[in-house]
């Protein structure tokens, strides 16, 4: 069984609707990982397309489509994995924020991003569809799980991708910094690998758009909660780091807190949800 | 309820980096080849001043505009401290020559309205605005603009005045954040330490114009934008009595206006102020 996985972190900074600039970035940083011998690459959220918001992806999401389709083309040249976050769009026409996972020169699967964001300077939901599924993939490093952003936020989208048997967990974002923004996410993601007793590579963007700093700041968590690499802030980055897939299995063999997790204290928490969204 | 106006050390190193980052980003965006700061000698553009050389280098020329015989002369020689200690490149440009011919043409005019002082006063500004965009349209250049959170929140600045520039690098930075991050980039303790004014009149202090201190009014403005509290919330958290907040309230409300562009009456679905929502960078 392999140990550890050599994961690229591909911290670009993409241009808000400039798809061709982004799409060159995007082979480029493909072609750095190979060269590096990462044996997958994670783009941050919306790398095709640019994050920022505004109508911008009301008009660009077919070329956008088309970039997806030249970058799994040369992933499939260059023989490389690969995570991209681009917009997604369905036969009746809707878009999601998506991730596109990408191997042997062909998609292997999608993952739409489950909680939108849409306080003070988001609005995803003018935009996009929620996704409401949280598939695992098989690759031939082991089983994993795609999340984005907002989705790590919350504790349930996590904790489905571990009972479904992610070994690891990738995490595309692009999150303006603002004060106090780096520590809470810090937080999130250390504790969504403690819970879940699994390691999570966190890919954010970097650069600015309209003066909304992305702060980058992309790390790998171990399954014990600990930053085992973080690239720059601010600044475009990339780093092939090492992510131990086992740890998380011989830590299981004592800490108990995803086996023993109970059925009916699930149900009672879905109950309990029920309640608080009744009208009163 | 924390009050946490003020900045730790990690904070400011990073405040500097973000800020300077980003006053590189717009001047490759915009593709101008000169940043223009109209530098008064005040805390703020100093500021802006030493972060723009920061990102800029030679790119940067500071405008020092004063109305001699008003504006006092410790201002102008603090302007000139900071561009000796900052290595910036600067004009000297007096506007008393100007300033004559408004206020000939304002005696003219009846003077009836109850803002008549600010109507003169405002011309000031207004003229330093005008010679900003003679030398950055002249020299391929933008113009940097120097207001903080505070002042754009009260709405203290003149409208097509100091507030008309390009693009305003402090202006998420609350005043008493401005001293910190001003003192932390090596400003003159003295540019800190002295009363802000907005150089309107002779002798005119900005804290005695409001009828609040800087650090009372920016307490304030913090409940009410970052914590995002009511009037009556604020009052209790801050032990201050209502006339004070709903003062510095009303302040926030009223100046809505300097804040957007013009109102549009909306015609069709697609009315530029209201329904069309674009980003400055896109492409």
């Amino acid at each position: 069984m392999k140990e550890f996985v050599k994961v690229g972190l591909a911290q670009i900074s993409a241009r808000l609707g400039h798809i061709e600039y982004n799409t060159s970035q995007i082979v480029e940083y493909m072609q750095k990982a190979k060269e590096e011998d990462a044996e997958i690459v994670v783009f941050p959220e919306l790398s095709t397309i640019g994050y920022g918001s505004g109508d911008v992806y009301l008009d660009k999401v077919d070329e956008n489509l088309e970039a997806l389709s030249r970058i799994v083309s040369e992933a499939g040249k260059l023989n490389l994995w690969a995570i991209v976050g681009y917009v997604e769009k369905d036969l009746r026409g809707f878009f999601y924020n998506s991730a596109a996972l990408i191997g042997e020169g062909e998609i292997k699967g999608k993952f739409a991003k489950t909680q939108l964001v849409n306080y003070r300077l988001f609005d995803e939901m003018k935009y996009f569809k929620p996704g409401s599924l949280l598939p695992v993939f098989e690759t031939p490093f082991g089983k994993v799980g795609i999340l984005i952003s907002e989705d790590v936020w919350f504790p349930e989208a996590a904790r489905a991708l571990t009972f479904r048997g992610a070994e690891v967990i990738f995490v595309l974002s692009a999150s303006p910094f603002d004060r106090g923004k780096i520590e809470i996410w810090d937080d999130f993601l250390k504790v969504r690998a403690l819970d879940n007793i699994l390691p999570l590579a966190f890919v954010n963007m970097s650069g600015v758009q309209d003066g909304v700093t992305y702060w980058g700041g992309s790390a790998v968590y171990s399954a014990t909660g600990k930053i085992v690499k973080r690239l720059k802030l601010i600044e475009s980055d990339f780093e092939v780091v090492p992510v131990d897939i086992e740890e998380s299995k011989r830590l299981r063999r004592r800490d108990i807190r995803v086996r023993e997790v109970r059925r009916d204290i699930l149900e009672e928490v879905l109950k309990a949800f029920d309640e608080m969204t009744k009208w009163i | 309820m924390d009050i946490d106006i003020y900045l730790r050390d990690d904070e400011l190193k990073l405040y500097r980096y973000i800020i300077v980052n980003s006053i590189k980003d717009r001047f490759e965006k915009v593709n101008v080849s000169r940043g223009i700061v109209a530098l008064s000698g005040g805390v703020d553009s100093s500021l802006v001043a030493a972060l723009s050389k920061a990102a800029l280098g030679d790119r940067l020329l500071c405008l020092i505009m004063p109305e001699e015989g008003v504006s006092p002369e410790e201002d102008t020689n603090h302007a000139l401290e900071v561009v000796r200690k900052f290595n910036i490149n600067y004009r000297i440009i007096p506007i008393n020559g100007v300033i004559d011919w408004f206020t000939k043409l304002h005696g003219e005019i009846k003077a009836s309205a109850k803002n008549e002082k600010f109507a003169i006063a405002n011309v000031k500004p207004r003229i330093r605005m005008i010679i900003n965009y003679l030398y950055a349209n002249t020299l391929n250049g933008f113009v940097i603009g120097t207001s903080n959170k505070t002042e754009l929140l009260l709405g203290y600045g003149t409208k097509y005045g100091d507030i008309a520039v390009d693009f305003y690098p402090i202006g998420d930075l609350y005043k008493t954040q401005v001293w910190q991050l001003s003192d932390y980039v090596g400003i003159p303790t003295e540019i800190i330490r002295k009363k802000p004014s907005a150089g309107l009149w002779a002798g005119q202090t900005d804290e005695e114009e409001l009828g609040h201190t800087y650090y009372e009014i920016d307490r304030i403005l913090y409940c009410l934008v970052e914590l995002e509290l009511s009037v009556r919330e604020t009052c209790k958290v801050l032990a201050l009595p209502r006339e004070a907040v709903s003062d510095i309230y009303k302040r926030v409300i009223n100046s809505e206006h300097k804040r957007k562009i013009p109102t549009i009456t909306r015609l069709s679905h697609m009315c530029l102020d209201k329904d069309w929502r674009y980003p400055a960078d896109r492409h």
